[in-house]
């Protein structure tokens, strides 16, 4: 009988959702045999999914204002039942994301898989790499720690050199002339919507092709 | 790349699908291992290492040595190689180039191979590239100079008694110990005999927040004599200092907010017979009650307390300030609201603390110090301590009280 139903739930599932193409095209394929370094892509992802779901919970206490922003992370830290062990994953995960992503493109590098057909691949993934970096970057600033607030002052400065459009660009990031609170309203935007966004795109892009395209096999010697 | 190569290569990729494993589980289970392993990692980072406190941000506090994320400071150390009058070229047009680069490495690549060994040059740029960004990140850290640690209050009652230290430091030259006020008296750069209300009072806790106290202190109330304390206004206080005082001030004096136990440091008191160290009570009752004036910089005749040996040896009357076994020793004497005349009847030193009488406890507190020869650590103190019996009273003369009661001026 209960068996009956879930055949008959799933029927009707898979005839609006076509579940068993989606298992089809996405699970059940055959792939070339590769090594332990073809696991990085994945960990870059798994690495970015907890970067979101930490950083989700992050934002329930976190208060993106100077007089307010430090005393914030205090709480999480001291105040929050295991506040200290989420911020402290998303803390270390940043810097484990970047070795990661770094590694992976390394890899695919080194296997030459930015090749034919898999150019757009490697384009989506350098966008990766950079937003990845946008959010260490906006993200060091958060805390609003000495550490965050004189990083950012220098990271911004160099921003202040670029010819003609320095100036330009320095007032744009930092919202005005100095590091303010409308600059840490920026970077926290940045880093919760505007990067997020990008690399979600980004990834939902560079996921397609994966599966589309396979993932390449080991070059032999004459390949 | 022509067509011919294509349809090889898409020959090629099939063989070896056909040869391959299924995606799911073969593939999809190395991955979860992986990424199991990482985050294992994380929550052992997380758990043993944590994250680094730091003070609060403090933009006038320019003595910072600005960290960026490590991941950027091979940037920063690349930049120290370029001139600065073209630093925009290391700021800019390299990076730039470089990214540009990355992005369009696959239509600039026309070589058709993939294995390394026939694409040697771009295997060797990329190399020589990597090996360059670690050797300037590792060059980066060992050259940043350590960060001057700046004693870092976690909890309130880590706060609190920190910033107890720095009140007693820098605030109760003028506002007492107690924050109780009074007149000032022997302070430089204000009049003798001004007066200042009590800052502990029941009216100034309700009537005044955090942000104004913070404010007092990091602005001063320059016309009225009181100094500014911010970096950023002259002082010389960070910003989580003065945090400090201000959660000492409302924890301590606030009868609406409970202080947490720990936060507590008395100075303790003494049983008959007993001895004094500086270790445990003259050095809590001297950084307490005389080092705000008595420390390098103030009006003090040189007489610096800060350490042990500072109390023993300064001061231009440094061989009458203390000897052993003597209560004619100055600080003894000042104590007491006596002065000290010189050979012409001048004035030289005015009772001490100035203003205010130090509490009788103390007093006799310094007397049984002195008496008993200035013992510095808690052992040597016990050492010298009349054992205790019943009739100990009689033979110590050393805790007579009789100090207490004369110790109003003349
Ligand atoms: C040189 C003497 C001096 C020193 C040192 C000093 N103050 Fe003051 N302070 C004053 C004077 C004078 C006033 C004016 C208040 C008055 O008229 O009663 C004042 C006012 C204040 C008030 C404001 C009272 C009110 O509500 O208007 C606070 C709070 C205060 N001081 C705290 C501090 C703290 C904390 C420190 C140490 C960091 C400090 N002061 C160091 C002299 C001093
Ligand atoms: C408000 C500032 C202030 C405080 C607090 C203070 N002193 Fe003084 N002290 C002075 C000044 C100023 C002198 C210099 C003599 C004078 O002007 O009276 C001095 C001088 C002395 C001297 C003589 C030093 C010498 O070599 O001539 C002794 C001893 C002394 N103080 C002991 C103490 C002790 C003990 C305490 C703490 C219980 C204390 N003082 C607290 C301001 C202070
Ligand atoms: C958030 C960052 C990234 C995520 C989540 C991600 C994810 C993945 C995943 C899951 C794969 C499957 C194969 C594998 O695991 O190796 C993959 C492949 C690939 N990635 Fe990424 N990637 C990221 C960043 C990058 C970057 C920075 C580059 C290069 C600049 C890149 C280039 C590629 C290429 C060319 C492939 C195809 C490899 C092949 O088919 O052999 N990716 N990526």
């Amino acid at each position: 009988m209960s068996g009956n139903t879930a055949e008959k739930i799933f029927a009707w599932l898979e005839e609006r959702l076509g579940l068993e193409a989606i298992y089809a095209t996405v699970l059940d394929r055959k792939v070339p045999k590769v090594n332990w370094w073809f696991t990085l892509g994945s960990a870059s992802l798994f690495l970015a999914v907890m970067q979101g779901l930490t950083g989700v919970f992050l934002t329930m206490y976190y208060v993106p204002s100077p007089d307010k922003a430090y005393d914030s992370i205090q709480y999480i830290m001291n105040g929050v039942a295991f506040g200290w062990l989420i911020r402290g994953i998303h803390h270390w995960g940043a810097s484990l994301m970047v070795i990661v992503v770094f590694i992976h493109m390394l890899r695919t590098f080194f296997y030459g898989a930015y090749k034919y057909p898999r150019e757009i691949t490697w384009l989506t993934g350098v966008f990766l790499l950079l937003f990845t970096l946008g959010m260490g970057f906006t993200g060091y600033l958060l805390p609003w720690n000495q550490r965050a607030f004189w990083a950012t002052t220098v990271g911004t400065e160099i921003v202040g050199t670029v010819p003609f459009i320095g100036d330009f660009l320095l007032k744009a990031l930092r919202g005005g002339t100095d590091i303010s609170a409308v600059t840490l309203a920026r970077f926290f935007s940045a880093h919760i919507w505007i990067l997020p966004a990008g690399v979600v795109l980004m990834i939902s892009v560079h996921m397609y092709l994966i599966i589309r395209l396979g993932i390449s096999n080991i070059p032999s010697d004459e390949e | 790349m022509n067509e011919e190569f294509k349809k090889k290569y898409h020959e090629k990729y099939l063989a070896a699908k056909q040869k391959g494993v299924k995606f799911w589980p073969d593939i999809i289970y190395k991955d979860l291992i992986v990424s199991f392993g990482l985050f294992l990692l994380l929550v052992g980072l997380a758990a043993f290492l944590g994250v680094a406190q730091e003070p609060k941000a403090d933009p006038n506090d320019a003595n910072y040595i600005p960290r960026p994320e490590w991941y950027f400071l091979f940037l920063f150390e690349f930049l120290k190689f370029i001139p600065g009058a073209i630093e925009w070229v290391g700021t800019a047009v390299i990076p730039g180039i470089g990214v540009l680069i990355l992005l369009l490495l696959p239509f600039i690549d026309k070589n058709p191979y993939r294995n390394w060994k026939k694409r040697k040059i771009g295997v060797a740029v990329m190399s020589l590239i990597v090996i360059g960004i670690i050797g300037l990140t590792v060059r980066a850290v060992i050259t940043t100079p350590e960060q001057e640690e700046v004693a870092l209050a976690g909890s309130i009652a880590e706060q609190v008694i920190q910033g107890q230290d720095l009140y007693s430091f820098w605030c109760a030259e003028c506002h007492q110990p107690e924050g109780e006020g009074g007149e000032i008296i022997g302070v430089e750069g204000i009049e003798d005999g001004t007066l200042v209300k009590s800052i502990s009072s029941i009216d100034e806790m309700w009537t005044r927040t955090d942000e104004t106290f913070y404010n007092i202190i990091d602005l001063g109330q320059q016309d009225l004599g009181m100094p500014p304390y911010g970096l950023g206004y002259g002082g010389e206080l960070q910003r989580s200092e003065i945090e400090d005082i201000v959660t000492f001030m409302r924890y301590t004096w606030d009868e609406r907010a409970e202080i947490p136990e720990d936060a507590i440091i008395g100075i303790p008191s003494l049983a008959e017979g007993e001895v004094p160290s500086y270790e445990v009570h003259i050095s809590i009752v001297a950084k307490r009650y005389c080092v705000s004036c008595h420390r390098p910089g103030k009006e003090n005749n040189e007489y610096l307390m800060q350490t042990y040996e500072e109390i023993l040896t300064t001061g231009d009357n440094a061989d009458k300030n203390v000897i052993a076994g003597d209560l004619e020793s100055y600080i003894i004497v000042t104590l007491h609201r006596e002065s000290i005349f010189d050979a012409s009847g001048e004035e030289i030193i005015g009772p001490m603390p100035p203003s205010k009488d130090l509490k009788a406890e103390y007093i006799d507190m310094f007397e049984r110090w002195v008496l008993a020869g200035m013992p510095e650590t808690a052992d040597e103190a016990t050492a010298l301590s009349e054992p205790i019996m019943e009739d100990a009273g009689d033979a110590a003369p050393a805790s007579e009280p009789e100090t207490g009661t004369e110790a109003t001026p003349p």
